[in-house]
């Protein structure tokens, strides 16, 4: 009896090196995709993170900073607004690189920026995971 | 340059960089892919209309 498709799937060798993949992936958004051939859906993820940080930088969203003092909830808010900053990869970083740090001030327009930041280090988590199920071949 | 997005448009943007994200890494094929992306934008409208409906209801 043949192997199923599953069983097939899983013993295949890994397409490249999953931590290698992801990590490409985290650093530029797409960029995982593109390693593993996946040069159109590496390309739309790319430019849909872009997009999603940038307007977020044109809104002048504040970005979060770890360290302030606080009660447990807002440190909690703190650190996982850091790392859905720091989860656009190269992005973030040459963002803070360029000297790029409006002063958190209140209005729904610089809110709603810092939130666009964040959300576009989100989908790239996404994106992240997908490229690594694509190099395990659990998925194509 | 700088943008100045009321509550309607960063929430048409989030939905629209939010849905193509997630059509890409749900399906297997391209057509699959767009008709997910364009159901997830369609359920992101609905809800911010339906929400929206709901806050002006219990606000008045």
């Amino acid at each position: 009896m043949p192997a199923t498709t599953t069983e097939t799937v899983a013993a295949a060798p890994p397409l490249r090196s999953p931590w290698v993949t992801v990590l490409v992936a985290w650093l530029v958004p797409g960029a995982g995709h593109l390693l593993l051939g996946r040069r159109v859906r590496g390309a739309v993820i790319f430019a849909t993170v872009l997009l999603c940080f940038a307007v977020g930088l044109l809104m002048r969203g504040p970005l979060f900073e770890v360290g302030g003092a606080g009660d447990v909830l807002s440190r909690l808010i703190e650190w996982g607004g850091h790392l859905g900053d720091m989860a656009s990869g190269l992005l973030y970083f040459v963002a803070v690189w360029m000297g790029y740090a409006p002063p958190d001030r209140a209005g729904h327009t610089a809110d709603y920026g810092s939130k666009l930041i964040v959300a576009a280090g989100l989908l790239n988590i996404l994106a992240m995971v997908d490229a690594y199920e694509i190099a395990t071949r659990q998925k194509d | 340059m700088s943008l100045n997005l009321n509550h309607f448009w960063m929430s048409i943007l989030f939905a629209l960089f939010s849905s193509v994200i997630l059509g890409i890494v749900t399906k297997q094929t391209d057509r699959e892919r767009i008709r997910y992306g364009a159901y997830c934008f369609g359920c992101f409208v609905v809800a911010l209309f339906g929400i929206g409906w709901v806050m002006r209801l219990l606000h008045g």
